[in-house]
């Protein structure tokens, strides 16, 4: 496997100079014996959007739950905003939009009323419902019926807009897109591109790696409590290894000798192989006139994180979506 | 205090509460007709067979003054039920309930520290305890005036026998908030309420019923609202003191313990 390119614990001030939005230091939570997160060292960026990558029971919630006072850290600590969990928790919540894994909201309420309670709680006016609504397709007719008749996207569209509604600095979803319909995924990347437009950051958690490929400029990937890597998602595309498929006219040159190209398997006139590193001088070395096919597949998160994962315990990959 | 969580919560409890107002104000109402109607037979009946004596008397109260009435009348199972409706039902579902169902959540990822959490849903269930054993004191006094009894019932004493009842319901409303703060789940906390309520309720019948067992009274909630006493200007006010004590234990416990809980994501 290749090494990953970059240390967990490489906080952002060091490559660009700005305060990290989110910054945790050695963060540890136990539940009496059992460790759900250990030594979490982590910078998130002003303006960028997070991902938070890793199976069901890796720590994710945990890590959300602890910067946000839920839970109270076993040791280390950690900023958000540039204020301390331990001791600024409410300010922190309030200049942050959180959606949590699985929201529940107010049965009895309509979808308004609802909406509006929280907004009276937070304590900021709900600047963008308006629009998060209509691109979530949440109408009017809607928003007036009771969320006990909701189905369970339409509840999830309310909790998108309940963590964005107030325009904040810094919005924290957790698996934002369970139970949304792919039309309304799309939506909703397309509001978390305008997000990081205006210049807001995400902090955004999910085991659906084609989402976080999608949307997410870094990933930290977790595993068992730990922090295994953080990586630009461009970065770790690029550098993940490809599959080739090569048709040849006539016999197959000897490709062994290929920079880059491993696992080289040859059937009559076709050769598969896997690829790492760059794509350009493999092409150039393989042009030729007898050159029939050639197949490069692109490369997916997917398949990044699942080469990450290899020789490791089997139920940190089972638990990905895809 | 967070306005918003206050009207919210009482706008929810609303209809429950206007529905116990009505009928504790006809339960007051009843008491001093009873007494009014009915205490001369009553009397008669227990002069003839001191079986009766035994069955007019429940708790610390009897049927043989209106001051006694009133106090059977607060002590009574259908007044425990109706008012241990909020200070058990509600006030012990008031946390754990919303963690049950998820709404904890959203609540608590606002700018509301847990303790303004904790004291709003503590001064809602506390004013609607305090209006219902108002309208329980309306309903006797209007009771009273109806059967001409209101020289038996001293109005200037009333604020007191209010505070007293307040102190007492308020009490294990302060349990079961402190309960529900302590749970994940309703069932335990609405469980550990009803039994600590249950149990102060034991105490004090057994005690009134079985002459040997009469040093358990002292350790109920229920035998420190005497609201004959109080009527006769006999008030203790250790038996505040008491209550006031049961009503601040839970709630300085709640206040150290709900903020320093771990709240992990809901299964």
């Amino acid at each position: 496997m290749e090494p990953m390119p970059s240390d967990p614990g490489d906080p952002a001030t060091t490559a660009t100079g700005a305060v990290p939005v989110i910054s945790t230091r050695s963060l540890t939570k136990h539940y009496g014996r059992v460790a759900a997160l250990t030594d979490l060292t982590l910078d998130v960026r002003p303006g960028e959007i997070f991902g938070f990558l890793g199976p069901n029971g890796a720590g994710k919630s945990t890590t959300i739950r602890t910067l946000l006072g839920y839970l109270h850290a076993t040791s280390g600590g950690a900023t958000v905003l540039g204020m301390d969990i331990a001791t600024q928790n409410v300010e922190i919540r309030r200049l942050t939009g959180y959606l949590p894994g699985g929201i529940a909201v107010y049965d009895s309420l309509s979808g308004s009323d609802a909406l509006d309670y929280l907004a009276d709680l937070q304590g900021r006016a709900p600047h963008r419902r308006a629009e998060l609504c209509e691109r979530l397709q949440l109408s009017d007719a809607v928003l007036k019926r009771r969320v006990r008749d909701y189905s369970r996207g339409m509840r999830q569209k309310i909790g998108v807009v309940q963590a964005l509604q107030h325009d904040p600095e810094l919005a924290i979803l957790d698996e934002p897109t369970e139970g949304l319909d792919p039309l309304m995924q799309q939506s909703f990347y397309a509001i978390l591109d305008d997000l990081r437009a205006e210049g807001r950051t995400v902090f955004f958690s999910s085991h659906v790696l084609s989402e976080v490929e999608r949307v997410c400029d870094r990933v930290g990937i977790v595993r068992a409590g730990r922090l295994m890597a953080v990586h630009e998602v461009a970065d770790l595309l690029r550098r993940r290894r490809r599959k080739v498929s090569i048709t040849w006219r006539g016999s197959v040159p000897d490709l062994t000798d290929l920079p880059g190209l491993e696992d080289v398997r040859t059937d009559g006139g076709r050769v598969t192989a896997t690829l790492a590193g760059e794509v350009a001088p493999f092409v150039r070395a393989i042009a030729s006139p007898n050159l029939e096919d050639l197949t490069i597949e692109p490369a997916s998160l997917e398949e990044a994180f699942l080469e990450y994962y290899a020789g490791g315990e089997p139920d940190g990959v089972e638990g990905l979506d895809r | 205090m967070n306005r918003a969580l206050l009207f919210r919560t009482w706008s929810w409890l609303s209809l429950r509460a206007a529905v116990i107002g009505v009928a504790l104000v006809a339960w007051g109402w009843l008491m001093p007709f009873l007494y009014g109607q009915f205490s001369d037979v009553i009397r008669d009946m227990v002069t003839t067979n001191p079986v009766f004596e035994q069955m007019s008397s429940f708790g610390s109260g009897n049927l043989f003054t209106l001051g006694g009435t009133l106090t059977l009348g607060t002590q009574h199972p259908l007044v425990i039920a109706m008012l241990g409706v909020f200070a058990v039902g509600t006030a012990a579902t008031a946390i754990a309930g919303e963690r049950q169902r998820g709404t904890l959540e959203v609540l608590l990822a606002r700018p509301i520290p847990r303790r303004t959490v904790y004291l709003t849903l503590f001064m809602a269930v506390a004013v609607i305890i305090g209006v219902l054993i108002a309208l329980l004191l309306v309903g006797m006094y209007v009771g009273a005036a109806s059967q001409s009894l209101l020289d038996e019932l001293p109005a200037g004493q009333l604020p007191l026998v209010w505070l007293n009842g307040v102190l007492l319901w308020v009490a294990f409303a302060s349990f079961s908030l402190a309960a529900s703060a302590s749970f994940d789940r309703a069932g335990p906390a609405i469980g550990l309420s009803l039994g600590y309520l249950l149990l102060n309720y034991f105490l004090e019948i057994l005690g009134s019923l079985w002459t040997d067992a009469a040093w358990s009274q002292e350790y109920s909630l229920f035998h420190h609202f005497q609201v004959a006493e109080i009527l006769d200007g006999n008030a203790d006010p250790l038996d505040l003191a008491i209550c006031g004590l049961a009503v601040a234990l839970p709630l300085a416990y709640a206040l150290v313990r709900f903020p320093r809980r771990d709240l992990a994501a809901p299964a």
